[in-house]
């Protein structure tokens, strides 16, 4: 099957994907399929590529995308796009893989009494109906205010996501003292929370002056 | 109401995927009880999803697309889905289904009660029972708390960090009061005393990265049964 030619386009808007998230798992689309592989599979490979002094050797990454996308076709009949964009749940799947793919590395079972990642790292688990007083803020927003972050911020948080380390094992690593690692981050996450509040109050503000 | 909550530090490291597996446990039984929680992590997933997005688009490998639809067409996708479901709603054993303190708990945890019924009981000290639970983590001990309505816990101290979530009724200590949902951390080196409040029992759950050690003259005595055992 040839592969559509679209290549990343991070103008493209994110409803897109979820659009095509959703053909994937409710009609099995494998069209829509390979225009997400195109989109994801680089950024997946560049995410794992990032990953420096990690568990993951460099030649396994093509590997680990792979297993994401494999993963990202299995569970998307239970993706719903009102919950999360196609970005955060594949991220989520992104996730869960790693966390697996680690443990497996380390032959620590997880799986003994039938628990798996999937309970313990599970977002798409709404069993209990809750209402959210406040929608949560939305990708663009949470996008944006992370570019503005300060080097040193973006730069901890960065290596804690790409890396999939604790903030102890980044303290270790770098010699930082584990209360500075604990603070940029705290810092770094209140900083873009400021950020999104006053985007979100300049949306509003422009929205009553619309009406 | 519940009024103790992760910080930012371990909701970030659970929605980054390096927080060990016992502790994400009860952080996702927090979760589920918790929609404040639920939506400070669902944020902390965007970000997850803004630094891929912003990760250096690397060049796939042209094989590796007709490797993983292969892949795909080999195996039934209606098996996956079904699997999907069927991972769903573990059926309650009886014996907790009857207990007014199990019947209740949160999904991931009830998955950890042994199948076949035999909950093992210890006493720790007096008002106080434990059981262990098995999670297959070399470096944790996860165990119930079971503190009889009144009494108060023999003062102890953390050697390890030790994360504990109320699934059931409440207790207090020196710092304050903790409800169902609440979650609490303990440094090492933290002494306390809980109370279970008198009219209920009190079923918490604790993840102990270290032996607990208890401090006092009666803790010569209880130390042999605090003996950290993973499982």
């Amino acid at each position: 099957m040839l592969i559509p030619n679209i290549g990343p386009d991070k103008h493209q808007r994110d409803d897109t994907w979820s659009r095509l998230l959703e053909q994937v798992g409710q009609a099995r689309d494998e069209a829509a399929f390979a225009k997400l592989f195109a989109h994801f599979a680089p950024l997946i490979k560049g995410f794992c590529l990032g990953n420096l002094n990690s568990n993951f050797p460099a030649e396994a990454a093509e590997e680990v995308v792979q297993e994401v996308m494999f993963k990202v076709w299995q569970k998307s009949p239970s993706y719903d796009a009102t919950k999360a964009a196609a970005s955060t749940w594949i991220y989520t799947v992104m996730r869960n893989c790693r966390i697996d793919l680690m443990r497996r590395h380390q032959r620590t079972p997880t799986d003994r009494e039938g628990i798996g990642i999937d309970d313990i790292w599970d977002e798409a688990d709404d069993d209990h109906a809750f209402v959210y007083l406040q929608q949560a803020s939305n990708e663009a927003l949470i996008n944006r205010s992370f570019t503005q972050l300060p080097p040193e911020q973006r730069q901890v948080l960065t290596q804690v996501y790409m890396q999939g380390k604790t903030h102890q094992q980044i303290s270790d690593e770098t010699g930082l003292p584990l209360g500075t690692v604990k603070s940029r981050v705290r810092i770094g996450l209140k900083k873009m929370q400021t950020l999104i509040v006053g985007e979100e109050k300049v949306v509003e503000k422009n929205r009553g002056n619309a009406q | 109401m519940i009024t103790h909550h992760p910080d930012d530090n371990v909701l970030t490291e659970y929605a980054s995927g390096s927080l060990a597996t016992a502790m994400g446990l009860i952080v996702c039984a927090h979760l589920q009880t918790c929609p404040h929680c639920r939506k400070r992590v669902e944020q902390l997933n965007k970000l997850g999803a803004a630094i891929l997005n912003h990760s250096v688009a690397e060049t796939i490998q042209p094989e590796t697309f007709e490797q993983l639809m292969t892949r795909i067409r080999n195996q039934s996708t209606d098996v996956a889905v079904s699997d999907v479901k069927a991972s769903r709603s573990p059926e309650l054993h009886p014996v907790y289904a009857n207990d007014p303190l199990l019947k209740h708990l949160p999904k991931v945890i009830a998955k950890l009660l042994p199948r076949d019924g035999k909950l093992k009981w210890e006493r720790v000290s007096k008002g106080l029972k434990s059981a262990r639970l098995v999670t297959g983590q070399k470096e944790y001990e996860v165990a119930f708390q079971r503190i009889t309505s009144g009494s108060t816990v023999v003062e102890h101290d953390h050697r390890g960090l030790e994360m504990t979530l109320v699934l059931c009724g409440s207790f207090s200590d020196e710092d304050g009061v903790y409800r169902e949902g609440d979650f609490l951390v303990r440094t090492p080196g933290e002494t306390h005393r809980p109370t279970a409040t008198q009219n209920q029992d009190c079923l918490c759950i604790s993840v102990v990265e270290a032996p607990v050690k208890v401090t006092g003259l009666l803790g010569k005595l209880i130390n042999p049964f605090l003996s950290f055992r993973p499982a």
